[in-house]
């Protein structure tokens, strides 16, 4: 069974004025560990999708499954233990909380859930990220791509089995940015995890097992690169 | 349209209506403090209006008083309508009756309604044809209030007996005089007989000739009369109620004034959190080209819009409270003071000036720091990512150097002496407490912080950790919440131990002073200033009964001393009986009641010697009998029936100036090896069908128990509106909190955190607030308690309170707090619950 399933997904927005249809028809599957980037224009319905497969929203037409469970059919409690036990999310301003230190941020998913051992959990993915000697700083203290590493430790933290990041780099310079995103795949690779990844480099794209485009919200183009 | 105004709609109000419930929150705050001050007001100058005496209003044109203790001999009129000048006295009975012996007291008039000189001083139509009327039986006029119809018949008490009245005449209120509408005026000589004064006046009005002053007059008639009867200008006694009454209105002014001040503090977070989320609009606007000083007016223009829309929104709420104010305030006068009866609620312009000034001004002020540091946001900060923390700079260390001078400073105000029997100084000394503990708070919620996180954390999950972290991350914010909060809590802790110390005191001094096991006083509401008697046989017959041992008679007069009501009394002062008085330390108790029978000496209570400045050895001259008498002070004693206080003196020291043996109050001492309940039957049959009360010593003291609660009911209320200010405060802070830190909020959505965590951290930090101000507010709390104790309570009541925890009052008082303030963060979770976070963190 794939790990993620979007069949036949529509999302249109309801705004003010005309409706804006952010996804048309949308269907694909990923399967564990694999990594799919996710290409196309501003506006071209990325971010919306990766919200749908991480169970952030629903989709207006079609459906969402992770793990085989349609998103549409869960309750709210429900989808957060599907999010607590299944997704991590990356995104491209970090998004740490100021008043928390690197560790307390990367166990923040761990007493959410309230899992034990948070401490010890969240140190071994700073490790992994190789943000140990940074555990007890605060994030206004640590560089751009040090917080990035963090919120890459926080998103693994949970040993989720598919992991959504929205622009990464996007916020960082080219050498940093390539330096997260080697950790990153890296990281997705131990933890056999699966990585869909939105993104506009094409450094990134290289990495990727497969590439697929989103023009207008229709899925335009897939290419398989290994 | 004027580009200043364009400005504060754009800049101020456009912001202020984006955000409606905390806008509605601030601007509710203002309103209930003002509200409070107006209602007080209002409720006090009504409370006080009614002493204005039915006789002013009935027949206004005297000038002057004369009145003497225990009355004027009537044969006095004959020798004043000799004097050779034109003068017009009006002799009048003035006693207070109830109506078929319940309910209100009710003043009952008599007036000479016969001579030609009262019929027209009196309003023409309402007593029209008085004389006429006279002939039926017992005829008596009454006030519009009473629903009474002419031919009415009406049963009055009237000291201790009932007496049957035909209604002649209903009296037509008149343009909006007070007083009248629930009066009941006869002829003198019915009212003579009806009040048992045969042969008697109460007093005797004045209308002078023209072409003199009224000081003129004044000295010729005191020269004329007997020096033990005062002459007064009209209307001299009501000064002297209200003389006596500042202290108390004054008290429940400052009070009023609580709320205000933790309304200031909320005015000063919300212009704050303007301030801090609009530095970088502030930085655009600088750069436009906005000076400093429109900076700075923007953000006193928003104080103003609190202010005003706020003071408003108080007339109209403080008006509606003043009405259940007067009921609260007139229960305390009452049982206090002085009989009264409500007057209308009327706004006067000074009072609606003051309350709205008050408004405007604390909004003005609260407002004037944060709007000085919007004027020093550079241009360049345009340039910056607004930054929607709330950073205050906090400089603990100077802070708490400040805390220590104003705290010390407030302590040492304390031992300063009242100013015109006004302790000042100890209002000041609480002002400084209060600032003094505002300015400690950062550092204690630092250290709370610091301390408790890791407990809490264990004890109710990450939600307090990230509830702890937020607080202390916005430190300027959480201690003006938990300032103003722990404000209203200390006051509600400092007023809920005074009040509770002052009925601990009263019940244990009623333990030592009432050792009689029955007491008989006339029917009727008591009251201070009322001292209706009974008839001489019931004393002289129970005094006979074999159970009884003892029977201690009480006869008490008012009286004015040094411009202030008093009350002097007469009592029994055998060795047995009164021995359970208490006197101040220092004070031989058997001397002093064995010396007070000997002569023209006298025991004050303790608020009258401290009002007076009286001490043992001190001379009180009284005028009484005719001429002015010295009685030598010989002790100062425990008292607390009666703040305008007592002096007395021994039975037959009274008796010898005051020949009238009716007494006020019977002590009935029974013997050890009798039946109480057997001996009160047969005191039932002496009393027989005189309207007297008897009560059990268990009864008298829960009715004065029941007294002393109602009283301080109004106080009561007074907190529980400055903790519902305070609480709206928190609610609107939180909500502020919750939009300024969505982001948050969202991410954690993202992490995996559900709805009711959201929510949980949101009550956290709500009951977090509660805790520091409950704790901060009780210590606090109880150093002001000490001052309202000790200073304010000896300086401007007289009275000496024991210190003492009302523990269980206290703990349903912090508790309700807490839960209300934990409450107030339900509807802030809420909206944080209802955020998309998708939406949120897209806005970046
Ligand atoms: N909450 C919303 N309400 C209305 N329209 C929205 C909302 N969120 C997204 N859209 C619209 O849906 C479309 C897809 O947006 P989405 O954010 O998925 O694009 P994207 O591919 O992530 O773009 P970018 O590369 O710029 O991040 C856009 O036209 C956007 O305007
Ligand atoms: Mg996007």
């Amino acid at each position: 069974m794939a790990l993620l399933e979007v069949r036949n997904v529509s999302k249109v927005y309801r705004t003010q004025s005309a409706p804006v249809a952010a996804l048309r028809n949308v269907s694909l599957t990923v399967d564990c560990g694999e990594f799919v980037a996710l290409v196309g224009k501003s506006g071209g319905g990325k971010s919306t999708l990766l919200n749908l497969c991480g169970a952030m929203d629903f989709p207006t037409a079609g459906e969402v499954l992770i793990d085989g469970q349609a998103t549409s059919n869960l309750s709210d409690a429900a989808l957060t233990r599907l999010r607590r036990e299944r997704v991590g999310f990356i995104f491209q301003s970090f998004q740490l909380l100021h008043t928390l230190t690197a560790v307390e941020n990367v166990e923040l998913p761990l007493l959410l859930a309230r899992t034990p051992n948070a401490r010890t959990i969240a140190r071994e993915r700073l490790y992994r990220v190789e943000m140990e000697e940074y555990a007890d700083r605060f994030p206004h203290q640590l560089s751009g791509g040090q917080q990035q590493r963090v919120a890459i430790a926080r998103a693994l933290v949970h040993d989720p089995k598919l992991l959504l990041a929205d622009e990464p780099t996007g916020n960082l310079d080219t050498a940093t940015g390539e330096t997260v995103l080697a950790l990153l795949t890296r990281a997705a690779h131990d933890f056999e995890v699966a990585l869909i990844m939105a993104t506009h480099s094409n450094e990134n794209v290289a990495l990727a097992d497969r590439v697929l485009q989103l023009r207008d919200g229709r899925l335009e183009h897939t290419a398989v690169l290994r | 349209m004027n580009s200043g105004w364009l400005l504060f709609e754009r800049l101020i109000l456009r912001p202020l209506l984006r955000e409606p419930v905390r806008t509605a929150l601030t601007v509710f705050a203002v309103a209930l403090g003002v509200g409070v001050v107006i209602a007080i007001d209002l409720a006090g100058q009504a409370a006080a209006g009614s002493f204005h005496s039915s006789l002013e209003s009935l027949t206004g044109k005297d000038d002057l008083l004369i009145s003497n203790t225990g009355g004027i001999d009537q044969n006095l009129l004959g020798r004043l309508v000799q004097l050779p000048y034109a003068f017009r006295f009006s002799p009048r009975i003035e006693k207070f009756a109830f109506l078929n012996g319940k309910g209100e007291a009710l003043p009952f008039i008599g007036l000479d309604l016969i001579s030609s000189d009262a019929q027209d001083e009196i309003r023409p139509g309402a007593l029209s044809h008085a004389a006429d009327l006279l002939t039926t039986g017992d005829p008596v006029w009454v006030g519009s209030r009473l629903g009474l119809h002419k031919g009415d018949h009406v049963r009055l008490l009237i000291n201790d007996a009932l007496h049957d009245f035909t209604v002649a005449g209903v009296l037509k209120p008149q343009n909006g005089e007070i007083g009248e509408e629930n009066v009941i005026v006869a002829d003198i000589g019915l009212a003579q007989k009806a009040t048992g004064k045969t042969g008697k006046l109460d007093s005797i009005g004045v209308r002078v000739p023209p072409g003199q002053t009224l000081g003129f007059w004044t000295d010729y008639l005191r020269k004329q009369l007997p020096s033990s009867l005062s002459v007064e200008p009209q209307g001299a006694r009501t000064e002297e109620n209200r003389k006596m009454l500042a202290a108390f209105r004054w008290n429940l002014r400052i009070l009023s004034y609580i709320a205000l001040v933790v309304g200031a503090f909320l005015i000063y977070n919300t212009i704050s959190i303007s301030v801090v989320r609009r530095r970088n609009e502030i930085g655009i606007v600088r750069a436009l080209g906005a000076d400093r000083r429109l900076i700075t007016f923007a953000f006193l223009a928003e104080a103003l819009f609190f202010g005003v829309v706020g003071s408003a929104i108080g007339l109209v709420i403080g008006r509606a409270m003043a009405v259940g104010a007067v009921g609260l305030i007139g229960n305390t006068v009452q049982a206090l003071y002085v009989s009264s009866q409500p007057a209308p609620i009327e706004f006067t312009a000074l009072g609606v000036l003051t309350a709205v000034g008050l408004g405007l001004a604390v909004s003005l002020l609260a407002a004037l720091a944060p709007a000085f540091e919007a004027s020093r946001v550079a241009p360049v900060e345009a340039m910056a990512r607004g930054r929607e923390e709330y950073v205050a700079a906090v400089r603990s260390r100077v802070m708490v150097a400040w805390a220590i001078i104003l705290l010390a400073v407030g302590a040492g105000l304390t031992n300063l002496p009242p100013v015109h029997r006004q302790p000042i100084f100890a209002y000041i000394a609480v002002l400084f407490l209060i600032a003094g503990t505002s300015a400690i708070i950062p550092s204690v919620v630092a250290l709370f912080a610091g301390t408790a996180s890791s407990l809490l954390e264990r004890l109710i999950g990450v939600e307090a950790l990230l509830a702890m972290r937020s607080l202390r991350g916005s430190i300027g914010r959480t201690s003006i919440l938990t300032a103003a909060l722990a404000i209203a809590v200390a006051m509600t802790a400092s007023v809920g131990i005074m009040v509770g110390s002052f009925r601990e005191t009263v019940s244990l001094w009623m333990n030592d002073q009432l050792r009689a096991d029955l007491y008989l006083r006339p029917a009727g509401l008591s009251a201070i200033d009322q001292h209706p008697t009974m008839s001489l046989e019931i004393a002289e017959q129970i005094a006979k009964l074999p159970g009884v041992s003892a029977v201690d008679r009480f006869r008490a007069y008012p009286i004015t001393y040094q411009g202030l009501p008093a009350t002097l009394a007469g009592t029994d002062t055998t060795f047995e009986t009164s021995a359970s008085t208490k006197f101040l330390p220092g004070e031989n108790r058997d001397q002093i009641l064995r010396r007070l029978s000997a002569g023209d000496y006298a025991v004050v209570s303790e608020p009258f010697a401290n009002k007076h400045n009286v001490h043992t050895g001190s001379v009180l001259t009284l005028p009484l009998a005719r001429a002015e008498r010295r009685f030598t002070v010989l002790g100062v004693y425990y008292d607390y029936a009666a703040e305008s206080g007592y002096i007395v003196v021994d039975w037959n020291t009274l008796m010898r100036y005051l020949p009238d043996p009716e007494v006020s109050n019977l002590a009935v001492y029974v013997k050890p090896s009798e039946d109480i309940t057997a001996v009160r039957r047969q005191i039932d049959g002496i009393i027989g069908g005189r309207a007297v009360l008897v009560f059990s010593n268990a009864t008298l003291r829960a009715g004065a128990i029941a007294t002393f609660d109602r009283t301080f009911r109004i106080t009561y209320a007074l907190e529980a509106v400055a903790v519902i200010v305070a609480v709206m405060g928190i609610a609107g802070a939180l909500l502020a909190m919750v939009i300024d830190r969505r982001r948050e909020f969202a991410l954690l959505r993202f992490l995996g955190a559900a709805k009711p965590q959201i929510r949980r951290i949101i009550l956290c930090e709500a009951g977090l607030l509660g805790l520091l101000a409950n704790g901060i507010g009780l210590l606090l709390g109880t150093a002001l308690s000490l001052i309202l104790i000790f200073v304010i309570n000896k300086q401007s009541f007289g009275w000496t309170i024991q210190f003492h925890w009302p523990v269980p009052l206290l703990l349903a008082a912090l508790t309700g707090i807490y839960l209300a303030t934990v409450l107030a963060g339900l509807y802030p979770g809420q909206t944080a619950v209802r955020m998309n976070p998708i939406e949120v963190i897209h806005e970046e």
